[in-house]
């Protein structure tokens, strides 16, 4: 986790090419649809819209 | 009072406190703002803004999670408006003046808000940086949109496509 000046965490959000949404920091997450546990430090969610764990990435988008 | 003008580029509707701008070439149809407030904001009516369908605050709030610049608002009483947040150098929003007070006070890193939309997009709101392509960009008081369907045309972003496909998620 990246350290800004202040020395308070940032939040790093990076699209994987043809993979999934990695979100590493501070976050809150709500789900409209879902009652799902948050994982701590780093979550990837799905951006193919094939995961069967939605909204979390299983892998899915690797196969064809 | 509703009222229905033009302005360049989209037309504008007002209440005694606020005026909505609608620019309809910037849309990209992420659908916030009937699916939050659909009195307000109706596709099927004409006009399709009704500015007597919600508080002042309310409207406010949906305004703001347009993830670009089709819908803005400002303030009627000129002097009670303040810039904030001008990353995108054509869409300035503005604040109620005692939220910007809050904001004055608020830890400099807040903790970033990912919604997850039915059968819709990632929304992110807040403060993160975002890598995406090869390009990596720091975004302040930002509402983003992410395709969760894999249809957008405008990857990584959202372009309501989810909808065309009929995407359940």
């Amino acid at each position: 986790m990246e350290e800004t000046k202040s020395g308070k965490s940032k939040t790093i959000i990076e699209v994987i090419d043809s993979g999934p949404l990695k979100i590493t920091g501070n976050i809150v997450l709500k789900d409209f649809k879902r009652d799902k546990e948050i994982p701590m430090g780093e979550v990837l969610l799905c951006r193919c819209g094939k995961s069967s764990d939605k909204p979390f990435c299983d892998g899915s988008h690797k196969n064809k | 009072m509703s009222r229905d003008q033009s302005f360049s580029g989209g037309r504008k509707y007002s209440n005694d406190e606020i005026t909505v701008y609608w620019k309809p070439s910037a849309c990209i149809h992420a659908s916030y703002c009937y699916r939050e407030l659909l009195e307000v904001f109706d596709p099927g009516r004409r006009p399709w803004v009704d500015m007597k369908g919600a508080s002042t605050e309310k409207i406010i709030e949906t305004v703001n999670m347009c993830p670009t610049e089709a819908l803005t608002w400002k303030w009627n009483e000129e002097a009670k408006n303040q810039p904030v947040g001008s990353d995108q150098s054509n869409h300035i929003r503005f604040r109620r003046p005692e939220l910007l007070a809050q904001d004055a006070n608020a830890p400099e890193e807040n903790p970033v808000t990912i919604k997850i939309m039915n059968d819709g997009p990632i929304v992110l709101k807040g403060d993160f940086s975002l890598a995406y392509s090869g390009i990596n960009k720091d975004f302040r008081e930002a509402i983003v949109s992410i395709c969760r369907c894999g249809a957008s045309e405008h990857q990584p972003f959202c372009d309501g496509q989810h909808r065309k496909i009929g995407f359940i998620g």
